[in-house]
């Protein structure tokens, strides 16, 4: 086939190829060539070109394992000399269910849901096993987050706070290798859920967009949220653990104080032009309360932050109506603080469970059963979890652990890690989550 | 969890880090895909992603200890900055911003609300989802790691140094044949300029459901997308270039396999005097003894294939 633009084509190509032979490429005009056509400069005839041979030579996946490629190349399949990685779960998110006597813990370390009977753990050595687990493939669990349990459909949920975008729904019964029964695509790093059942709503925390988007509960695939919260006015800064308060119409959302202005990133979107430029900025971390049917850059209707509220890096949360409190999983000083519900500004935690006895080591979630009088918290800092007497403050034992891996294993602490660096003055591997 | 986790180099199996750098008076985020140690200073710089700025800690800081220096502000011109690189010798800072799509350059002493030196943006320079960055004082180079969708430049971008603008790059990896698409971190080996790159997945980065808080219109659900490395066939590796190489060029060095999938490749650093590589990616890292990949990788005896591309 002949082609009237072809010889303008080549001559760009060609112009191409003697800068990647110089100096300077134009990588947004021009797919840099294979290393076989550089001495090619010269325009072929019009009449010799083929409009095949003027087509980018497509990007073919795979092809990685075969011993020939690449070419000549030094190295290839080689087993590392020493490997650093945490073979047991970790604990996660946290969600309770009196009434099946249930506890569901994600995992974020292995990418499974760990289902215990609500009354396991003790005080031995060894792990404790659950019920059920949800692991594989099939399941789709990524880096997940929260999680959330619906007793009357006796369903849980979780979150894929990264490599998925995308929330997962299991079923009591559901264990090994096997499929979600819904899945609800989300914003990425989206990191709690909480389950409205009369309202029929979820919500869903989002860190990186500052937001808090509501669902219908039975929402999949690619339903849309209801409504979404999200602006400067929100006070909504890097938000995590969330609580959706029906008793009192809130949505209540625990803060790391982290703000800056989320513009689209990905190798899909173009730049963006056309957005105001914010800086990033850094903030107490705080409670909010937004109106449960809050939308758009709405204020909160009121906040707990301030130096004496003691939060630092506030995780998940959890409210026992009863008492009409707040509990408060306090990673930063490895802490459960105890607010009052209705207070604002800031506020002195009315109970904290702290101190070396308590086993409470980076707690990254926590839930109250008020049924039976019991306090639940998720350690990340080490393999467990540990349950006290609802209203227990200071430095208390629990009344029992439960382990997902054996007494004092070691916990690598890794969350999707994606880069390193050596520190060569003291012989150490640096290693950001 | 946002925290940086410090191991002894010669930890091996499941093993707690030495010390742990977290919580709240550390203004750290999650999203930290760069990390760089200064040696000469004996700091740590670490971008954070959530609160557009960059940070500064002492090298031994450990627990909940505040950061040394703070770059943020409207002069920084910072939205989401992901990744980072030093060089002491040029008493400078680079930082690859994905959400402004540049390559900031700050003075390494800056200090609060701060304007970078240098930007290296626009259209002209290719770049657009920036995920890494290396600089190389001696060879007066800054590399980054790019990606453009399925069809756009995705690959290396070797810039001068003091390169500042909208500029084309010096040089480009990336194609086809160079098999790169879903990669993170570069890493620059001081002595011969090798340029290390962990590539976590054969597979173009897919695209997310969501536009900030709203669908992406063209959006089709992928049953297959696995990012961490999925099939082995099409997992990721470490790749090593030599500091001259350009267009679409496979490695010329390479590791692959089985032994790099428990670590995924997202990140990569260097130990270039016991001629380590270390790999980090998913939940773990893995250290890689290759003295070879810390020579000159052109002058090597080689085999018929690489003599093409060899200046």
């Amino acid at each position: 086939m002949l082609s009237r633009g072809a010889p303008l084509i080549l001559s760009a190509t060609t112009l191409s190829l003697l800068f990647v032979a110089g100096r300077q490429v134009d990588p947004s005009t021009a797919r840099p060539p294979s290393p076989a056509t550089i001495p090619f400069i010269e325009p072929l005839p019009a009449d010799c070109v083929d409009d095949g041979a003027q087509q980018p030579p497509q990007f073919i996946e795979g092809g990685v394992i075969t011993e020939d490629w690449p070419p000549g190349a030094i190295g290839g399949l080689i087993d590392p000399i020493r490997s650093v990685s945490d073979p047991f779960p970790t604990f996660d998110g946290l969600a309770l269910d009196p009434v099946n006597d249930r506890v569901i813990f994600s995992d974020e370390n292995r990418h499974s849901l760990l289902v215990y009977d609500r009354t396991a753990g003790g005080f031995e050595d060894d792990p404790t096993e659950p019920a059920q687990v949800v692991f594989g493939p099939k399941s789709k669990l990524g880096y997940i987050a929260g999680v959330e349990v619906d007793p009357a459909r006796k369903e849980f949920y979780t979150v894929n706070n990264d490599g998925g975008d995308r929330m997962v729904v299991f079923a009591y019964g559901d264990h090994g290798n096997v499929a979600p029964r819904r899945t609800l695509l989300l914003p990425h790093q989206s990191w709690d859920v909480s389950l409205a059942p009369e309202r029929d709503e979820i919500a869903v925390s989002v860190q990186q967009s500052n937001a808090v988007s509501v669902f219908r509960r039975g929402a999949a695939g690619g339903d849309g949220p209801l409504r979404t919260i999200r602006g400067l006015t929100t006070e909504l800064e890097d938000p995590h653990g969330l609580y959706f308060d029906e008793r009192h119409g809130e949505i209540i959302t625990a803060n790391h104080g982290n703000w800056t202005q989320i513009r689209p990133y990905t190798p899909y979107d173009p730049i963006a032009t056309d957005l105001e430029y914010k800086s990033g900025s850094f903030h107490a971390a705080s409670l909010t309360f937004h109106a449960a049917t809050a939308s758009g850059d709405v204020a909160p209707l009121r906040t707990i932050e301030g130096p004496g509220t003691g939060l630092n890096w506030p995780m998940g949360i959890d409210v026992d109506l009863s008492r009409d409190e707040i509990a408060v999983a306090n990673y930063g000083d490895n802490s459960i603080r105890i607010f009052p519900r209705g207070e604002r500004g800031d506020v002195v935690p009315l109970r904290v469970i702290r101190g070396p006895r308590t086993l409470i080591v980076g707690p990254v979630s926590v839930a109250i059963d008020v049924k039976n009088d019991e306090i639940w918290v998720a350690n990340y800092g080490d393999h467990t979890a540990v349950v006290f007497p609802r209203t227990a403050t200071g430095n208390v034992k629990p009344t029992r652990i439960i382990r997902n891996a054996p007494k004092d294993a070691a916990t690598c602490g890794f969350t999707n890690a994606s880069a390193a660096a050596y520190d060569s003055k003291r012989d150490e591997i640096l290693v950001p989550n | 969890m946002p925290r940086i986790s410090v191991f002894a180099r010669l930890a091996n199996g499941a093993v707690a880090p030495k010390r742990v750098i977290e919580g709240q008076t550390t203004k750290l985020s999650r999203t930290m895909h760069g990390i760089a140690y200064d040696e000469v200073n004996d700091e740590i710089i670490i971008p954070v992603a959530l609160g557009g700025a960059l940070l500064a800690f002492k090298g031994d800081a450990t627990g909940e200890t505040p950061p040394l220096r703070v770059i943020q502000g409207t002069r920084t011109r910072m939205v989401r900055p992901q990744t980072v690189a030093v060089d002491p010798r040029n008493n400078e800072i680079i930082t690859a911003d994905p959400s402004m799509r540049a390559l900031l350059v700050f003075d390494r002493r800056a200090d609060g609300n701060v304007a970078p030196k240098r930007v290296i943006s626009g259209a002209k320079t290719g770049l657009l989802d920036i995920v890494g960055v290396a600089v190389d004082p001696v060879r007066n180079v800054i590399v980054a790691s790019s990606r453009k969708g399925r069809e756009g430049p995705t690959g290396l971008f070797v810039f001068d140094r003091l390169a500042d603008g909208d500029v084309p790059p010096l040089r480009f990896i990336g194609g086809p044949a160079s098999k790169l698409a879903h990669f993170r971190q570069v890493a620059i080996d001081p002595g011969t300029g090798n340029i290390f790159l962990a590539q976590q997945n054969t597979r173009q980065k897919r695209p997310e459901a969501y536009v900030l808080d709203k669908r992406r219109a063209d959006f089709k659900e992928d049953e297959d997308d696995e990012e961490g490395g999925g099939a082995l066939d099409r997992m990721g590796f470490i790749a090593v270039y030599a500091p001259g190489d350009g267009g679409d060029l496979p490695p010329r060095a390479i590791v692959k396999g089985p032994g790099i999938r428990h670590a995924g490749a997202g990140g990569v650093a260097l130990n270039p005097k016991k001629g380590e590589v270390i790999a980090v990616g998913g939940n773990g890292f893995s250290t890689f003894l290759l003295p070879d990949f810390f020579h000159d990788l052109v002058k090597r005896p080689t085999t018929a294939p690489h003599g093409a591309r060899d200046r």
